[in-house]
């Protein structure tokens, strides 16, 4: 073997000559192909997205007209300032705002304190409590919604920020997560921050939770994005437009525009499209938080 | 994976506690025959607010504010805030959460299937109560109407909105198909024969069948027969469905044989596509449907938009199986609420409820919206009588409401668990339409889940 | 320092441990805790339709009516079979777009972006847009060519499928993420080597990527099918369970015993059987798969 590339690399014949044009020729093929292949997909994953942004900007006259408008000869934005307004998409918008910022602060409150407790301090029950941590891990949302509900009735939270925030206020994950990244933080820090005179708390705040940052973002990302498409909680939580978040929101929209598919899927657009531009501005937290289980067990 | 299933038993011992004292329940059932505080209203020093919770939407909803309005003008007593639930499913739901967390309106639009489970929450004030303390004249109301929300004897919501389902059709396609557009079909056989030419004519589908169970109940009803037993459960309650007669075989073999043969298209009545029977006749897929006259305005507005247009909405008399009987009264009515309301408010309420259903009113609601007046006198009025003059469509719905027998069949089932039983007969015609399961055996598989539903629903609510 | 120093400043810690706990363990109790355990003791009970009416014990007459029922093992199998249409199809797809989208080509930024475009969708976005697509009326199968009767959603046959495209869709920007993250992951001297050892691209494939993505592919199929376990926003838009309960997934079922029936016993019994599935499964996919993974140093 090595002798024969040796004499390939000394002695060029036209053979080869010919053999690496034919590369050269195969390799553009093959990048066409590749193009080819790549666009095809594209448009494939693209297509529902764009023919919902084609609808949402149709004329009334021109919905369900056969064939279908595949192209907005003729946009109009009537569409979207009915979802807006008489659809309630700003309320919705709103509440979806509140109640997912509530929701991201609260679990990285809580989960940094107890992600703290466990990497930092000794106590007894430590492994039994932290273990209490993970299993809720095992325990899927759907599971516990008979009670809750009855729960956040009598709280007299029912169709309240409260009733849609409080029960998602701390999260098991985020705890494990950040523990993670405060036992990767070294153990000199602490003993220089000790001879400082740091206590705890001021450690945690000045020392633990900047090194932890990559961390806490990709938590942040990561409770967003559940407290932003939850669904299940939301229907059953809220009764009117006053506190019904975007997702319940666009059920809603569907079901008193059934007609009217062009505001339809302006209030998708509208559901859309904050979740998009956070997604272009955050990539790197995204796929981060998105990732971070899967990275190390 | 050990560990953390062991910790579940200790999590078992953290929150058993909670679980031990959250159980117990509270049964604070009150009196059904809770006499009406008619004269509180009087005594009241200052105005009664009172909350009535709706489930009108677009023109409709438009016309219950502007009523609403002009009844908080004409008067000083009562003010009356409107809340809109959106849906009747909505407001049910909204209401038993209510039940618990105390959430609750003084007056409440229900679903027309609402009946019996209103009366099972034990928390509303019959109508019929306030009647009688207050010699109410329920004589000019139409017979049909308060037939099918007395049980027992009693009247127990108020009646507002009433439609029933009632056949659409486009004339243009009538006539092309060499159909007579002003004399559409009226029988089963009738509409057979109609489909096959609207198909001959271009059509893809000469029938569009809505998956809506309540065609069911209202064909029994059109044959004169009962559908469930103890007198359609208004003289005891319902136990079991006794629809699996000859006409619910002939009822579930036309059926078939529409979707069989490929004259009928079926939709489901839940979800997107429960408008389909009506969009199909829009883009001109679909010849006929049934539907229900409730939305007759909306319907009209939105068949009469599509691309090119060129659809001409004719209205039918519901067809349906020979016999004598008549249509079932559909839409909702206005329960009065005893539990969380003053006697002031109760008094109110009926007060609003009375004012609703007074002549002029009910005449103008029914001239806005296209629901079927519930007493005869409105007809005079000249708000109802011209607009009638001007769309002969609207009137069809009252009109088969008066025409036809007022028994026990055409006052209609009253069941609780209504929506397992209706999820009962929805399978079983599913199953005939996609797994050729023969009529007479899905009318029996129809009957034994809609027993055992009635049978679960009894034994939940004690009876 | 003096031992009773030394007990002042453990017991200072373990208290200061103990109350960075606190918020997390109040709301797991309440929240997590004490409804889930809290399903079980309902389960005894028959509930009545309206609250207020007496509930009746049963004991376990409850649980063995429920789940040897037949709407239950419906239940069970449309669950199973929609994560097996969902998990394996979405973990293929994204990892093969993933690969696909893993070259040096000009201009694959766009399609990296183009191919996680769908993780900015929510289940209610996604379902709306296929719901309306979908629909023979307004949508465009009938320009599409595609015609069934019922129509695909209202159809036995098709309505499971047709849910299942529409999710393996909404998540294919996940599996995307996911899985490229996972392949940027794998050190190129690798795959060098391997070429170097003239091992074609399927045995590359097969012998060297595959077992070093085998974690984050492990991680996708327990989480994935957690996730698809825990369904209910497609089928609440697009099927409401039907036709004849093909879509009846165990959330759904939850969420009709307790919202359409008001029945908070049934609505235990199949949030307990939800549970044990769910843990179930996660177990055997932990001992199963996990043999296979191959986790690098």
């Amino acid at each position: 073997m090595a002798t024969e590339s040796v004499a390939h690399g000394i002695t060029v014949t036209e053979a080869d000559r010919r053999s690496a044009r034919r590369r050269a020729v195969r390799r553009r093929i093959g990048n066409v192909a590749r193009y080819a292949l790549l666009t095809v997909l594209a448009i494939i994953v693209l297509f529902p997205i764009y023919i919902t942004i084609v609808n949402s900007l149709l004329a009334p006259s021109q919905i369900s007209a056969r064939p279908p408008v595949l192209f907005p000869t003729d946009p109009t934005w009537g569409a979207y300032s009915d979802a807006w307004n008489q659809g309630s998409m700003s309320r919705y918008l709103v509440n979806s705002i509140i109640v997912t910022t509530l929701i991201v602060v609260g679990q990285i409150v809580t989960a940094t304190l107890a992600a703290y407790a466990f990497a930092f301090l000794e106590f007894p029950f430590k492994r039994t409590l932290f273990l209490v941590f993970l299993a809720t891990l095992m325990v899927p949302f759907e599971v516990t919604i008979i009670t809750n509900l009855t729960t956040v009735v009598n709280l007299g939270w029912y169709n309240t920020y409260a009733g849609l925030a409080v029960p998602f206020l701390a999260t098991g994950f985020g705890a494990f997560l950040l523990r993670q990244a405060f036992l990767g933080v070294p153990g000199d820090l602490r003993d220089a921050a000790a001879l400082d005179g740091y206590g705890h708390l001021r450690f945690m705040v000045r020392v633990a939770v900047p090194l932890a940052r990559p961390a806490m973002a990709a938590l942040a990302v990561f409770s967003f994005l559940g407290a932003w498409n939850q669904y299940l909680w939301p229907l059953i939580v809220t009764k009117d437009a006053r506190y019904r978040t975007l997702q319940i929101g666009l059920r809603q929209l569907r079901a008193t525009s059934i007609d009217q598919v062009n505001v339809t899927f302006a209030g998708v657009v509208i559901a859309a499209l904050p979740l998009l531009i956070l997604l272009v501005i955050f990539q790197k937290q995204l796929v981060r938080g998105l990732t971070a289980g899967a990275v190390k067990g | 994976m050990r560990r953390p299933i062991r910790f579940i038993a200790t999590a078992a011992a953290l929150s058993l506690a909670l679980a031990a004292c959250g159980g117990g329940s509270s049964s604070d059932g009150g009196d059904a025959g809770a006499p009406c505080p008619v004269e509180a209203l009087e005594a009241a020093d200052g105005p009664v607010s009172i909350t009535f919770w709706h489930a009108m939407t677009r023109a409709n909803e438009e016309a219950l504010v502007r009523l609403t309005n002009q009844f908080n003008e004409s008067q000083s007593k009562i003010e009356v805030t409107l809340v809109n639930q959106t849906g009747y499913k909505e407001s049910l739901q909204k209401f038993r959460a209510g039940l618990t967390s105390g959430d609750l309106p003084n007056i409440v639009q229900i679903e027309d299937t609402g009946t019996q489970q209103m009366i099972d929450t034990q928390a509303i004030l019959p109508a019929q109560s306030c009647i009688d303390a207050s010699e109410y004249d329920t004589s000019d109301f139409i017979q049909r109407v308060t037939d099918y929300y007395t049980v027992d004897g009693d009247l127990y919501p108020m009646p507002f909105n009433v439609s029933n389902p009632i056949l659409y059709y486009d004339k243009n396609g009538f006539r092309a198909a060499g159909l007579d557009p002003e004399d559409p079909p009226s029988t089963l056989a009738e509409v057979r024969a109609a489909a096959e030419k609207l198909q001959g004519a271009g059509y893809k589908y000469g029938w569009g069948l809505k998956l809506d169970p309540w065609y069911l109940e209202q064909w029994s009803a059109k044959a004169g027969k009962l559908y469930a037993n103890n007198d359609n459960g208004r003289a005891e309650r319902a136990t079991e469905v006794v629809f699996d007669n000859p006409t619910g075989v002939e009822i579930f073999s036309w059926m078939q044989s529409m979707v069989a043969d490929g004259l009928a298209v079926t939709n489901s009545a839940s979800g997107t596509n429960s408008f389909n029977n009506l969009l199909g006749i829009r883009s001109k897929d679909v010849g006929m449907t049934i539907d229900s006259s409730a939305a007759l305005g909306t319907i009209e507005q939105v068949l009469s938009s599509g691309e090119g247009g060129g659809v001409e909405v004719g209205v039918g008399p519901m067809p349906g199986p020979s016999g004598n009987g008549g249509v079932l009264v559909g839409g909702a009515a206005l329960y009065m609420v005893r539990k969380g309301s003053s006697p002031a408010q109760q008094a109110a309420s009926f007060e609003f409820a009375k004012w609703l259903n007074s002549p002029a009113i009910q005449a103008d609601w029914s001239a806005s919206t296209g629901y079927v007046p519930t007493r005869r006198s409105a007809v005079d009025e000249p708000v109802l009588a011209d607009k009638w003059r001007r769309s002969p469509n609207f009137r069809v719905a009252y009109d088969q409401l008066v025409t036809g027998p007022n028994n026990l069949a055409t006052a209609g089932p009253v069941i609780g668990a209504y929506q397992a039983v209706r999820d009962a007969v929805l399978i079983a015609q599913e199953k005939m339409f996609t797994e050729d399961l023969a009529p007479a055996r899905a009318i029996a598989e129809a009957k034994r889940g809609a027993d055992a539903a009635m049978l679960e629903y009894n034994q939940r609510v004690g009876g | 320092m003096t031992a009773v120093r030394f007990w002042n400043r453990r017991r200072r810690e373990a208290g200061l441990g103990y109350l960075m706990l606190v918020p997390s363990l109040l709301i797991f109790s309440v929240f997590v805790f004490y409804p889930f355990l809290r399903n079980f003791y309902l389960g005894f009970f028959r509930t009545p339709p309206f609250p207020g009416l007496p509930q009746r014990y049963v004991g376990f007459d409850q649980y063995r009516e429920i789940l040897t029922s037949p709407y239950f093992s419906n239940s069970m199998r449309v669950t199973i079979v929609f994560a097996l249409l969902t998990v394996p199809t979405g973990i293929i797809l994204g990892l093969f777009l993933a690969m696909l989208a893993n070259q040096q080509l000009r201009g694959i930024g766009w399609y990296r972006t183009i191919f996680s475009s769908t993780v900015a969708t929510s289940v209610a976005v996604a379902s709306v847009i296929f719901g309306t697509l979908l629909n023979p009326q307004v949508g465009l199968l009938p320009w599409l060519g595609i015609s069934t009767t019922p129509s695909i959603l209202e159809n036995p046959k098709y309505a499971l499928l047709a849910v299942a495209v529409t999710t393996i869709w909404q998540n294919l920007g996940l599996s995307f993420i996911v899985m490229s993250s996972g392949l940027q992951a794998i050190p190129d001297e690798i795959i060098e080597a391997s070429e170097v050892d003239g091992a074609g691209p399927i045995q590359r494939f097969l012998r060297v990527t595959l077992p070093l993505l085998s974690p984050t592919v492990f991680f996708a199929v327990v989480v994935g099918s957690i996730v698809a376990f825990q369904s209910f926003g497609q089928i609440d838009l697009l099927t409401q369970g039907g036709p004849l309960q093909r879509t009846n997934v165990l959330t759904y079922a939850i969420y009709t015993a307790l919202r359409g029936e008001q029945n908070e016993g049934k609505a235990a019994v199949l949030s307990v059987a939800l549970f044990f599935v769910t843990l179930l499964l996660t177990i055997a996919q932990m001992r199963i798969l996990e043999r296979r993974v191959h986790y690098g140093d």
